[in-house]
């Protein structure tokens, strides 16, 4: 599977997962459906982007370091929407960053020249 | 065919592959011939090794060299050589030993002579050889070093039979100022000696050395390989035995 | 008769021992190894002027068919070019009669020299596949080593790996374009090899007429003379063999490791018995020893469900690391903010 595309799958479903852990906050349960679909699309377009940094620069510790940048920014403009809540976003929404960034360098593939 | 009256009547027949094997043949001509290419290849070393490990006088030493060998062929001792044990050398060396033993034991000292198989036995120049030599009986003492003695006289009168050889082929071929120059550069030259010098003393071009020196010496090669392999009785040990006595795998 | 000194026989065998380059465009170094059946020293290429390794043979009287034999391998082996396989640049006959031909001067070190300076189990594999490639290279085209082991495998300055010494080579059904020649080996099978042979010595029990190679990593095959019937497998064989030496043998403890259960199962079924249990190719053995390497299941080992989850998270560590800081930050958070 392609860098992208991996990233992309990738992002969006970690992205659901964390937005799914909001159920164990009482206090935002009502929202969970929004938060959900939110987490989702902040965790594509954090995939994406580390998918498409991993096409550019092949190092693993860079990639890292990439998501970890993009899902830090995107989880604080989602906090900052919120007005609140930022730990809670931004800890979670950094590491998952993490994570993209560190599975689009190790285990995409990049795609073969064209001849 | 090299014609010596040093090298046992001349060239070893083609038939046979070696004189050990020849030496067993039913045919007396045959096994004299090849007792003499034996005796031409190793009579001096057995009468030095009589000499230094026997401690034995010239004269002594000069008749159980020549009972030696002539045991070897009434006896047909080399019947019980087996090339898969031992060298042919250190077969005979210790057949030397033993013969000498024997020899004290019976206090046998018949005079022998004329069964020296058509090999001229320069005895002085043999006793000249051990005089200029500077060997001390003493550390002749432990097998091994019997063992290298023996050899080392082996290969030079091996050498010794090639280079005569190579000086009779000169002769024939009008080659006598090649012999010259192998002598004076392969024999006799030192660090000090060098194409140059050579070609400066003999008024001739340094690659006219370099030529004359490597036919010589791939001329010696190819006799002293001719006669080794007639003192050998099988390819295995022919190899073994080439590659010690020229040295070839040594670090 | 002339009587011969000390100095003159001394004299008389230094000029054998050293080869007579006279006549050829190379000047004599000095003597770098020595092989089963030859020496090989460093020359200088005056025409080329760059430095090549020249091996001549130590069998005397080399002529006839013995040389047209080396001559007529060299042709082949000089078809054989691949990063991997020493270049053959001439051949031809001394002024003192033997035979020679010269190659790429390797700088370098053996490779079970080498191996001391190599700790990791992934890095020795890594080594052992770039000695695969020149011999599925020779295989494709039909040409057997025969004489795989340790000392015969260079490591250069740069990290390239070659395989030299391919005097044992033997032509079977050529493929790939080499005309088809009579068996370039200079020996052939008469009678099997004694085992009890030292491992570290080329078998040389006789020379012309004998099966030649190493015990330890002869296959059995070779070793009961059944020159005939061998094929690339009995290579394989021997990359077994090297395998294991590579990884126990020379393991920088000095204590005998114990291999991961893929790693052993790869190196017995490289060396299995029986041809037929064996690789079939080098590039499946390759292959495999890659597979191991990318934390992948091998062809050699069925593994156990536990075993699959053992290689399933090593290869997966990290990914599983971060995951598992996720979900302790998220039960942190969880447990904090419930305060």
């Amino acid at each position: 599977m392609n860098k992208v595309l991996l990233g992309l799958l990738l992002g969006a479903l970690l992205g659901a997962i964390d937005g799914g852990t909001a159920w164990f906050t009482p206090s935002v349960r009502a929202q969970l459906a929004g938060i959900i679909v939110g987490s989702t699309i902040k965790g594509l377009i954090a995939g994406m982007a580390a998918g498409f940094f991993a096409r550019k620069v092949n190092s693993v510790p860079l990639g890292i370091l990439f998501g970890l940048g993009v899902g830090a920014l995107l989880a604080f403009i989602v906090a900052y929407m919120q007005h609140g809540y930022y730990l809670e976003i931004i800890l979670p929404g950094s590491i998952v960053g993490m994570i993209v960034g560190y599975a689009t360098q190790r285990y995409g593939m990049t795609p073969a020249p064209t001849r | 065919m090299r014609h010596n009256e040093h090298s046992g009547g001349g060239r070893f027949p083609a038939t046979r592959w070696s004189v050990v094997e020849a030496a067993r043949s039913e045919d007396v001509v045959e096994r004299a011939h090849a007792l003499g290419a034996l005796c031409a290849a190793y009579w001096k070393p057995v009468y030095k090794y009589i000499r230094l490990r026997w401690n034995r006088a010239a004269a002594d030493a000069q008749d159980l060299t020549q009972g030696f060998f002539a045991e070897l062929l009434e006896r047909e001792l080399l019947s019980r050589f087996d090339a898969n044990k031992s060298r042919l050398r250190t077969f005979l060396r210790v057949c030397v030993d033993s013969f000498v033993m024997n020899e004290e034991k019976a206090a046998r000292r018949q005079k022998r002579g004329g069964n020296s198989q058509h090999v001229a036995l320069d005895f002085a120049g043999a006793e000249e050889e051990l005089a200029t030599a500077t060997i001390d009986a003493a550390s002749l003492a432990s097998p091994e070093s019997l063992e290298e003695f023996f050899e080392k006289e082996w290969v030079r009168s091996l050498f010794a039979l090639a280079v005569e050889n190579l000086r009779q082929l000169c002769v024939e071929k009008q080659r006598e100022r090649t012999f010259q120059l192998f002598e004076v550069y392969d024999l006799e030259g030192d660090d000090n000696t060098s194409y140059q010098r050579l070609a400066a003393e003999y008024g001739i071009a340094v690659t006219d050395v370099t030529n004359a020196l490597a036919w010589a010496r791939r001329e010696f090669r190819k006799i002293a390989l001719e006669r080794l392999r007639e003192l050998c009785s099988t390819e295995d040990e022919f190899l073994r035995e080439a590659k010690a006595v020229f040295g070839w795998g040594a670090e | 008769m002339r009587h011969l000194s000390d100095k003159a026989l001394t004299r008389l065998r230094a000029g054998e021992k050293f080869p007579d380059l006279s006549g050829t465009r190379y000047q004599l170094i000095g003597q770098i190894a020595r092989g089963g059946m030859g020496v090989v020293y460093a020359a200088e290429d005056e025409t080329l002027q760059r430095r090549v390794a020249l091996k001549v043979l130590e069998v005397p009287g080399a002529e006839g068919e013995l040389a047209s034999r080396l001559m007529r391998e060299a042709r082949v082996l000089a078809r054989l070019e691949h990063p991997g396989i020493v270049p053959v640049h001439d051949v031809g006959t001394l002024a003192d009669g033997r035979v020679f031909y010269t190659m790429k001067f390797v700088e370098g070190q053996r490779l079970d020299e080498y191996l001391d300076t190599v700790e990791s189990i992934p890095d020795k594999l890594r080594i052992f596949l770039r000695v695969c490639d020149p011999v599925a290279f020779a295989h494709a085209r039909g040409v057997l080593h025969r004489d795989i082991k340790p000392a015969n495998i260079m490591v250069g300055s740069f990290g390239e790996v070659l395989v030299m010494d391919w005097g044992l080579a033997k032509i079977v059904a050529p493929t790939g374009g080499i005309p088809q020649v009579a068996d370039a080996t200079l020996y052939e099978s008469a009678q099997p090899v004694s085992a009890e042979n030292d491992e570290t010595q080329v078998s040389v029990t006789t020379g012309h007429g004998t099966v030649l190679g190493t015990p330890g990593y002869m296959s059995p095959e070779q070793a009961r003379g059944e020159v005939e019937s061998l094929d690339g497998r009995s290579d394989i064989f021997t990359l077994g063999a090297l395998l294991r030496f590579m990884l126990i043998e020379r393991s920088p403890r000095g204590s005998v490791p114990r291999l991961d259960k893929s790693l052993e199962a790869i190196c017995a079924k490289a060396s299995a018995e029986q041809p037929v249990f064996r690789y079939a190719t080098v590039q499946d053995l390759a292959l495999d020893v890659s597979r191991y390497l990318d934390g992948l299941a091998v062809v050699a080992h069925r593994e156990s469900i536990f075993e699959k989850a053992m290689r399933l998270y090593r290869r997966y560590r990290f990914f599983i690391l971060l995951i598992a800081t996720y979900l302790l930050m998220r039960l942190i958070l969880l447990l904090v903010l419930k305060r």
